[in-house]
């Protein structure tokens, strides 16, 4: 297939324009309003099926278009609300509730005279009449106590998972629709009839959108647009419903499928994740032996495809290129690099970029790399360790042939692509939280509210007994959250997802991916994201240091504590004097991993709704500051309402030794434990890195970071498997701040905050700080 | 016995090989205008930007020890400046205490102390500048005197040390072709016993100096890169091994 690659990536620079310039997401209400219409027609149906029917009638009546800047026809945009707070200029930290409310997405439609109130309040109405609401009403009720000012919280997790959408691009649909019918004369069970039925149905729902497009092509098809729409009418003749037969027709498969499978969780199903794209696309590609310029050209396209409106609102889709295979073979490809060539010509905010090096990754993969690094405001891959991984996920049970096929959902999270309900942010704890209450005796310092039961023990006791105690606390807040957390799923489980459950092991399960009874994946778990690892090891080194050197302040202490310092800035410094996690001093750093592995075994002994263990995940994005806010202050001189560490990392300003210092400590943590994953930053100054080209720079980078990190030789315990970077300085962004027509004229400047990377400029002010200040260059300091 | 410095690091394979920690102590016996490390070169001065560690050779070498997993690729720890012969009765037993843990050592030196040589049975690899081979500009404009420096250079090469001279190249000072004729002649007779590295001057230490109240005093010290090749061929030609590290 011939390509014009130049006026392919004009046009999909062209296109993109066009998306940011979109100021209404209505799509998504709309879908709700064709779905309320019809529903008298399914009475009697399960909940599966009637899903699958609306899916249809919204496929049916959706209204949609085709750019003349696409060259693929589909968009994501129906799914999505302008909902996600840290990319909204009006977000605040205090402005956290300790509750989901799945209505509050009605409050981001501006009503208009087409779109009115009275619309949005008809549906709204209904909507919270729904089983589904009703049950999630019960349960956050029931955690009020707790959720409030965050020991813990609890969400039902839509999107976050990695569809397989292999066999789907390679047989299509009518072979799938084979599948499942071939399946259903296999089984007498009603439940399981009644799951393929729906999926039957659903499935038709990407049939209608590629009929509807289609005809919208052949309309366009005139002019000098006729072999444009030609091309694209022609493929979508073909698929979804057949096999792609080529890297054009692949894309365009993936793309509706996508579109479908958004569309029936709307709105706002974040974090649904590509998977390994390179290995994905590359057989296609090879089928008519596309050019890396070509494919590159294609990829500009479903690169645009993830970005949606005026600030790229679908966040945290993670596409991933390279790794290994089982037997440590490189299984980096052609579209790995027409994949990287795609983003860095694009610099767009969205889909997210990983890239999965291991210990015999080629110097290619890190030269090409190198641009991304070094030029300022371009987006930086996340980073992962497939050795560790592997290892990781070997330990957890998966499967030696599923290893390999692991990926990223939404931010850092590994899961097995098309295999794997994670329920990855099913719950979030706070272990700072948890010590400040159990410092307390019980009783909040932030709002005086008891939230855990009183001891009644003096100060020199509980100072004594805190580690015991601590622990007790976790363990009593943790089984709450838990039963707080399975009621949240159980409460989804309303809303069954009969197409994406095609993709996530369905066919062969025959069971809806969110059964709550009956295990529709072959691997299932929850996650639970553990926030506040090094400000509680420090704590408790500081409350040994201060029992050692003077017990005589031990009442002092608590009430320094519960006044936030006010007036004791003597005891103030002196704890903020005390060892800290981060400068590879071992009495804190064994106190760190000693405390991730308690509680991350105390995590892993839940089970889920299905029976399966709770994943710990020591990771914030960006909760270590909405969090934080609700935490008092503590024993390591961090004072209240001040933002947490971020995820495994030291507290900003506590480790200032330089990188492998920091690195020496972070050695020392049960990565082996962390099957939910976690996150760990370094933001590094580009003056160390000398290279004369990019490609220099990237293969000093692998030298100077990822070597001492991933792939240290002499690291005797399992290395860490995540890492993002953000290399720039405080200086730098301020200025891009101060001045972003100079600095980013193109009015889109990256940078990565947790998994995901963002414009800059489109962040709300508290995160732009947030960014700036845990850059955090004294904890990353290196020799040039 | 103590020892003081005002920085330390990692570094890959850039201060000897593989992955070292790279100390920088306090003091210096020259006076380079284009120094990167100014804060460390007066060995009575203090400067708030800039704090001075002073350890016992006990504390310096925990802290090294414990460090070992990060030692890899043929790594370990070098000492540079500042000078490090300013103090180099403390070195000395710093160096020796490392190799009789197995650790590997270098230093970085002017190399214009003769309690240099007393350094030599502790050390895996020695990096030492030969600025110029023009004794007047090496004293006037550097404070450096050349003749213990070769000396110095001798006897490293009779000790069978690895060793790499490291020349720094600066416009106006030895970068033109009589400046590289006389230095490839000094050190002709060592061509085939040293590695050589040409280092383009660079200005990463300019806001240091300012920092530190001083006064940058450089200009139009840029070297081109056909003169750095140019003198990178020249001794190539002669026979030396030029290196890039």
């Amino acid at each position: 297939m011939a390509i014009n690659h130049q006026k392919t990536t004009e046009m999909a620079k062209e296109l993109f324009r066009e998306e940011r310039s979109l100021m209404r997401l209505d799509g998504w209400f709309l879908s709700k309003e064709i779905g309320m219409k019809y529903e008298h027609e399914t009475e009697g149906m399960s909940k599966m099926r009637r899903t699958a029917y609306l899916l249809k009638k919204i496929a049916a009546e959706l209204p949609i278009s085709i750019s003349d800047n696409a060259v693929f026809a589909g968009t994501q945009r129906d799914a999505f609300a302008r909902s996600y707070a840290l990319i909204n200029p009006a977000f605040r930290v205090e402005t956290f509730s300790g509750y989901c409310d799945p209505t509050a997405v009605f409050g981001d439609i501006e009503p208009n005279e087409d779109i009115t109130q009275e619309r949005l309040d008809t549906v709204k109405a209904h909507d919270k009449e729904t089983d589904y609401i009703k049950e999630l009403t019960k349960v956050y009720d029931a955690a009020e106590n707790y959720t409030k000012e965050v020991a813990f919280f609890v969400e039902q997790v839509t999107g976050h998972v990695i569809p397989d959408m292999r066999h789907a691009l390679k047989v299509g649909v009518n072979e799938m629709k084979r599948e499942i019918e071939a399946n259903m004369q296999k089984t007498d069970d009603a439940e399981r009839i009644d799951a393929y039925k729906a999926m039957l149905d659903s499935l038709d729902a990407v049939i209608i959108f590629a009929a509807r497009y289609r005809e919208i092509a052949l309309e366009k098809a005139v002019g000098d647009k006729a072999e444009q729409f030609n091309r694209l009418a022609d493929a979508l003749a073909r698929v979804p419903a057949e096999g792609a037969r080529n890297l054009f027709e692949a894309i365009q498969s993936f793309i509706l499928m996508w579109q479908v499978m958004c569309l029936e969780q709307a709105p706002n199903p974040f974090a649904f994740s590509v998977g390994n794209a390179d290995r994905i696309f590359e057989p296609y590609r090879a089928m008519d032996n596309l050019s890396r310029e070509d494919a590159a050209a294609l990829f500009k396209h479903l690169l645009v495809f993830y970005n949606v409106a005026d600030r790229s609102w679908a966040i945290s889709q993670n596409l991933i290129v390279g790794g290994k295979d089982t037997e440590g073979n490189d299984l980096t490809n052609l579209c790995s690099y027409a994949l990287l060539d795609a983003y860095y010509d694009m610099n767009l905010p969205q889909p997210i970029l990983s890239v999965k090096l291991h210990k015999n990754t080629p110097d290619k993969l890190y030269e090409e790399l190198g641009r991304f690094f070094f030029t300022p405001g371009c987006l930086t891959p996340s980073l992962f360790n497939d050795d560790s991984v592997f290892e990781v996920l070997r330990n957890a049970g998966v499967a030696e042939c599923d290893l390999a096929d692991y990926s990223i959902a939404g931010c850092q999270e590994p899961l097995i692509m098309g295999k794997d309900n994670a329920n990855t942010t099913n719950s979030w704890l706070n272990l700072g939280k948890i010590l400040e209450l159990t410092l307390s005796d019980g009783v909040s310092t932030i709002t005086g509210d008891r939230i855990l039961p009183a001891t009644g023990d003096d100060a020199i006791t509980i100072l004594k007994n805190l580690r015991e105690r601590f622990y007790a606390n976790c363990q009593f807040i943790i089984k709450e959250m838990t039963k707080s957390a399975n009621g949240a799923s159980r409460a989804l489980s309303n809303l069954p997802v009969p197409f994406l459950s095609t993709l996530m092991g369905g066919i062969q399960s025959g069971y809806d991916m969110r059964d709550p009874v009956h295990q529709g994946t072959p691997y299932n778990g929850s996650g639970c994201l553990i926030h506040g690892l090094s400000i509680v090891a420090d704590s408790f080194i500081a409350v040994d240091t201060l029992l050692e050197e003077r017990p005589e302040d031990a009442e002092r202490l608590i009430k320094a504590l519960a006044n936030d310092f006010a007036g004791d800035d003597e005891l103030h410094e002196y704890l903020l004097g005390c060892k800290k996690y981060g400068n590879n001093i071992a009495v804190v750093d064994d106190e760190a991993a000693e405390v991730a592995s308690k509680v991350a075994d105390m995590v892993a002994a839940e089970k889920n709704y299905l029976g399966n263990p709770f994943r710990p995940d020591f990771s914030s994005p960006s909760t270590h500051l909405t969090y934080g806010y609700w935490v008092g202050a503590l024993p390591d001189g961090r004072k209240a309402r001040e933002m947490m560490n971020y995820g495994v990392d030291p507290l900003f300003g506590d480790a200032h030794q330089g990188l492998g210092f920091r690195v020496l400590s972070s050695f020392k943590l049960p990565y082996i434990k962390m099957n939910g994953g976690f996150a760990s930053h370094f933001g590094i100054d580009p003056n160390y890195f000398t290279g004369a080209t990019y490609e220099e720079k990237g293969i000093e980078f692998k030298n100077k970071v990822m070597r001492q990190f991933f792939f240290n030789p002499l690291n005797d315990k399992l290395a860490p498997f995540y890492l993002y970077v953000n290399v720039t300085t405080p200086e730098m962004l301020r200025k891009v701040l101060a001045n972003p027509k100079k600095y980013a004229p193109s009015g889109v400047y990256i940078m990565r905050i947790h998994g995901t990377f963002v414009n800059f400029l489109d962040l709300s002010p508290a995160i732009q700080q947030d960014i700036i200040k845990r850059l955090d260059l004294k904890s990353t300091t290196l020799e040039c | 016995m103590t020892i003081k410095y005002f920085q330390k690091g990692f570094n890959y394979s850039q201060d000897g090989p593989g992955n070292r920690l790279v100390y920088h102590l306090h003091g210096c016996n020259m006076k380079c205008p284009w120094c990167s490390n100014p804060e460390g070169m007066k060995a009575d001065a203090a400067y708030p930007a800039f704090p001075i560690t002073q350890v016992t050779v006990e504390d310096m070498l925990s802290e090294i020890i414990s460090c070992k997993p990060m030692f890899f690729d043929g790594g370990g720890v070098t000492l540079t400046g500042g000078e490090v012969t300013l103090q180099a009765d403390a070195v000395r037993e710093l160096l020796k205490r490392l190799k009789d843990e197995g650790i590997n050592t270098a230093i970085e030196t002017n190399a214009m102390s003769p309690a240099l040589p007393t350094l030599f049975p502790f050390l895996d690899h020695l990096i030492m500048d030969v600025k110029s081979a023009d004794e007047d500009k090496l004293l006037s404009v550097a404070g450096g005197v050349l003749y213990p420096i070769l000396k110095n250079l001798k006897a490293a090469v009779d000790a069978k040390l690895d060793i790499l001279v490291h020349v720094p190249l600066i416009n106006g000072f030895n970068a033109d072709e009589d400046a590289t004729d006389k230095l490839l002649q000094a050190l002709l007779p060592f061509k085939d016993d040293i590695r050589i590295e040409f280092l383009a001057y660079h200005e990463y230490g300019k806001d240091k100096w300012k920092q530190c109240g001083l006064v940058y005093a450089m200009e139009n010290a840029n070297i081109s890169t056909e003169c750095y090749k140019k003198t990178v061929s020249k001794f190539k030609a002669a026979g030396f091994t030029a290196v890039r590290t």
